[in-house]
């Protein structure tokens, strides 16, 4: 049992690294390589977020203050508050809307759509996602602002926005149902539940932590941009007072004020503290929903094997 | 090249001793030490859990793919430990190939399927032809699929899928075949043919099977090992193994009392 | 209920055609001429040729350049980088999909833009004049052009194409990936020869849903590319795109009635095309463009190592 190797085939074979050469030497050379070379992509890709986290902070940090806050810009001076508060009040109206829209359309899709239907809704449900933001802000500009005959609103604004953030909602909500496992589903029915209840009390809790992953995501998503705003929601630099006056907003701040010369400078200094903000928001939103989906992947994982 | 064609004196094909294999938080696969002898079949078997696949993974360092286990021990291949670390274990594959449960071919054509392993190593088109052939012939598919070389493979039969894998891995001309459950998802006549090809290779070339079916062991094998736990309970030739097992546990397994 | 995404994109549809009334869809709306003459609106000329080149050319060259970078950083994570350190490049390239692109635009305008004139276009042009386009004349109106929004661009869709194509690669059956490897493979080889080929399907689809994106970006691309309507020389050229032109003429056309028509039938065809493009993407593969960068590693489940 002890024997060893003795007396088994005297000379070894050629296994090693260096008993090969020619084409197998290279093909053994390259995949030691390549390990090192490819990940080299994520410098490239990398580097440019650090560099513009870099950047923005650095013209944004020196002066920003307590009063960037709260103060409102008035000519050359003051702070971001109205657009903080604008954004607040658009990205509310917004998530209502694609909250509602979405869940509603994600719930019908995933349980009671009939199977060509729900592959039509989803197949628009990509789609939507796909259009590119400024062809719904010159929608929402064309129906909300023009037909309507409101002018620029930051009703019409939060509406675009629903609208823009509503496919990611949808998603979601759907794939968060559809991937809950079908065991579930028969063991309540088995016990005796009703299709409904199932529905709200073991489907939902099992699926809410998806969507609302997907919730805060498109909120992330909805806060940055300008596109669907610009030309609904107007601009005015006074705090808003009513969903049927425009306002301000933090995305609005910077596509304004971005290409102002040097003599305007605290204007453009202004717009790299709102893009510190929204940079600091994003980051934010994002940490919560990797931190969300972490905490509910490990504690899902025994459903999902 | 030539040293490979030496048999071994005393036809081991492998040595393993002392292999332990180690998920992050429990042993697999204990102390096992076998010798698999040269140019037959060798069954291992046991029941599900046993460590039956993981076993064979180790063998041609297949185990490394999988994230989190640990080997330890060493496995000779003709007196070449495979586990040293100036191994390159590609070139273990190419000597030590395997067969899987289920027909895995790739979604192109039978003939570039079989071609694969070849393809790797840039051979030129006529040896690659000539190889094509000669492994249908062996994995005794050539007949049935000979006019059909172009067609994508998964257009076969089950059956006809496995014994392309089985002539995939052929082509790179392995010195051992380690098969995991290659009947699992056939009928019994597509099992048969497997059968009987076996039969005919291990003429050529030593097979290690896996296999959950005892009658299957006792078929197509002349060698048996006996998993229970991870750990190798009995291992000796089919015949006397299961005629008269040593150990109380293998018996039970043969005759059917539980597994 | 279902189909309220579809009553929307129909409600979207139907507004801008209602808004275009198709009135300018004739000949010489196909042509390269593009000239608005405020006061003699009847003497200009309103050729898409220009717009549909500036975005052809900054959406396909990002789309080259984000293919190439998301397919090695796809195989890293999926082949070749362990669990721990991929989950934090992961998480770091989903960054970059949620920040807001007035973001990239600023960034682009202020920082990007003078490197961009002092260092990297001479770069180029020293030791890349051969490759057409790479040769010509800096831009007269500073170093916003197509080169600063290709980049922009290509940084931007990354996060997507990336999380898309290592579902993609991921979703590439173990047993296949396991054959391979036996048969003496190396990992790049398995890469190659079967991931690739397996998943074929959903890499286009990334590409393709990429693509879509790039296509339809306005701020980012209106702050850089110098919204020049001449035809570009070099890739150093200003130029203009579909979906900035519309973002920033948007404002003047409030003025001009028939800018707003004009401006309402870019939108359409820039919607028609980004439709085209995802449908040819959802055809392919069940691909999900809205909860690629977030959601799908949540339900979906995380690969293996493959060595
Ligand atoms: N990567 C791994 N990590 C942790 N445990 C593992 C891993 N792979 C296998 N195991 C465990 O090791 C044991 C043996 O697994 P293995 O697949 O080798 O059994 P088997 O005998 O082939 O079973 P079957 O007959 O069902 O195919 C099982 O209990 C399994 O759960
Ligand atoms: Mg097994």
């Amino acid at each position: 049992m002890t024997a060893g190797a003795e007396g088994l085939g005297e000379e070894a074979p050629a296994l090693t690294y260096a008993s090969v050469s020619g084409r197998t030497r290279r093909r053994l050379i390259f995949d030691r390589f390549i390990p090192w070379l490819l990940p080299l992509a994520f410098v490239v890709v990398l580097f440019p977020l650090f560099d513009m986290i870099f950047w923005v902070a650095q013209k944004a940090v020196p002066t920003f203050t307590l009063a960037t806050l709260t103060e409102t810009q008035v000519g050359f001076g003051g702070g971001l508050y109205s657009m903080i508060l604008g954004t607040l009040v658009l990205i509310a109206i917004g998530t209502a809307i694609a909250t509602g829209i979405g869940m509603a359309a994600g719930f019908y899709t995933a349980e009671y759509a009939p199977r060509p239907v729900a592959t039509f809704g989803r197949l628009a449900g990509n789609i939507l996602a796909g259009v590119p933001a400024i062809v719904l802000g010159y929608f929402g500009y064309y129906l909300l602002v023009l037909y309507t005959n409101w002018g620029f609103t930051t009703l019409a604004g939060g509406i675009v926005l629903g609208i823009f953030m509503t496919p990611y909602v949808y998603r979601t909500t759907d794939l968060a149902l559809t991937s809950v496992p079908p065991t579930q589903r028969e063991a309540a029915l088995a016990m005796g539940a009703r299709p409904r209840q199932y529905l709200l009390r073991i489907a939902f809790p099992i699926a809410l932590p998806t969507v609302l992953t997907g919730i805060f995501f498109a909120m992330a998503l909805g806060l940055g941009e300008a596109a669907p705003i610009v030309y609904t929601a107007g601009w005015s630099s006074t705090p808003i007072t009513g969903l049927m006056q425009p306002t301000s907003f933090l995305t609005g701040a910077i596509w304004l004020f971005y290409d102002l010369p040097p003599s305007e400078g605290t204007l453009l200094t202004l717009a790299f503290q709102a893009a510190f903000l929204l940079i600091l928001i994003v980051l934010g939103l994002n940490v919560i929903v990797q931190l969300l989906s972490d905490r509910f992947r490990r504690r899902l994982q025994g459903l999902f094997e | 090249m030539s040293a490979e064609g030496v048999p071994t004196p005393n036809g081991v094909a492998l040595r393993v001793r002392h292999l332990y294999v180690r998920a992050r938080d429990r042993t697999i696969l204990t102390d096992i030490s076998i010798d698999i002898p040269d140019k037959e079949v060798t069954a291992v078997i046991g029941p599900s859990g046993c460590g039956k696949t993981t076993f064979i993974r180790s063998l041609n360092r297949m185990t490394e793919t999988t994230q989190g286990l640990t080997v330890q021990g060493s496995v000779l291949y003709r007196g070449q430990e495979i586990y040293s670390p100036s191994v390159a274990p590609v070139l273990v594959r190419q000597r030590i190939g395997m067969v899987f449960q289920r027909p895995t071919v790739f979604p192109i054509s039978v003939y570039e399927n079989v071609a694969f392993g070849l393809r790797l190593e840039h051979q030129p088109e006529d040896r690659i032809e000539q190889e094509v052939q000669h492994s249908l012939v062996r994995a005794g598919v050539w007949e049935e699929v000979k006019n059909d070389l172009d067609r994508p493979a998964l257009s076969l039969s089950g059956g006809q899928q496995q014994r392309i894998c089985i002539a995939r891995a052929l082509a790179v001309r392995p010195r051992i075949l380690l098969m995991d459950e290659p009947t699992a998802s056939l009928d019994p006549v597509s099992t048969q043919r497997v059968e009987a090809t076996l039969e005919e290779l291990s003429q050529e070339i030593s097979i290690v099977m896996v296999t959950h079916s005892i009658a299957q062991a006792a078929r197509a094998s002349t060698r048996t090992a006996y998993l229970y736990q991870g750990r190798l309970i009995e291992e000796g030739s089919t015949e006397e193994l299961f005629e008269r097992p040593k150990q109380k546990l293998t018996e039970e397994y043969v005759t059917g009392r539980f597994g | 209920m279902a189909l309220l995404p579809f009553l929307i994109l129909a409600l979207i549809t139907g507004v801008l055609l209602n808004a275009s009334a198709l009135r300018n869809f004739g000949w010489s709306f196909w042509s390269f001429s593009y000239n608005f003459l405020p006061q003699t609106p009847d003497q200009s000329s309103w050729g898409i040729g220009v717009f549909v080149l500036g975005t052809a050319l900054t959406a396909g060259l990002a789309i080259v350049f984000a293919t190439l970078l998301s397919l090695a950083l796809a195989v890293s994570v999926v082949v070749y980088l362990p669990s721990g350190p991929s989950r934090v490049l992961n998480m770091l390239t989903n960054l970059l999909a949620g920040i807001p692109s007035v973001v990239y635009g600023i960034w682009g305008f202020v920082i990007l833009a003078p490197y961009f004139g002092i260092t990297v276009e001479p770069t180029l042009r020293s030791f890349l004049f051969w490759l057409p386009g790479f040769g010509g004349p800096a831009s007269a109106i500073g170093s916003w052009g197509i080169l600063l929004a290709v980049f922009l661009l290509t940084i931007m869709i990354i996060p997507l194409t990336t999380a898309l194509m290592r579902s993609a690669l991921q979703s590439v059956p173990r047993d296949l990936v396991d054959s391979a490897v036996a048969l003496g493979a190396t990992r790049w080889e398995v890469a190659r020869r079967v991931r690739f080929r397996v998943a074929r399907r959903g890499l286009s689809s990334a590409v393709l849903l990429g693509l879509g994106r790039a296509l339809g970006e306005s701020v980012a691309v209106a702050m850089v590319i110098g919204g020049v309507t001449s035809l570009p020389v070099s890739l150093y050229s200003a130029s203009t795109s579909l979906p900035s032109f519309i973002f920033f003429q948007l404002d003047s056309a409030f003025t001009y009635p028939d800018l707003l028509v004009l401006l309402v039938e870019f939108a359409l065809v820039l919607l028609i095309i980004t439709m085209v493009v995802n449908i040819i993407a959802q055809r392919l593969t069940q691909t999900e463009l809205a909860t690629a960068t977030t959601v799908g590693t949540l339900v979906g489940r995380e690969g293996e190592l493959e060595r």
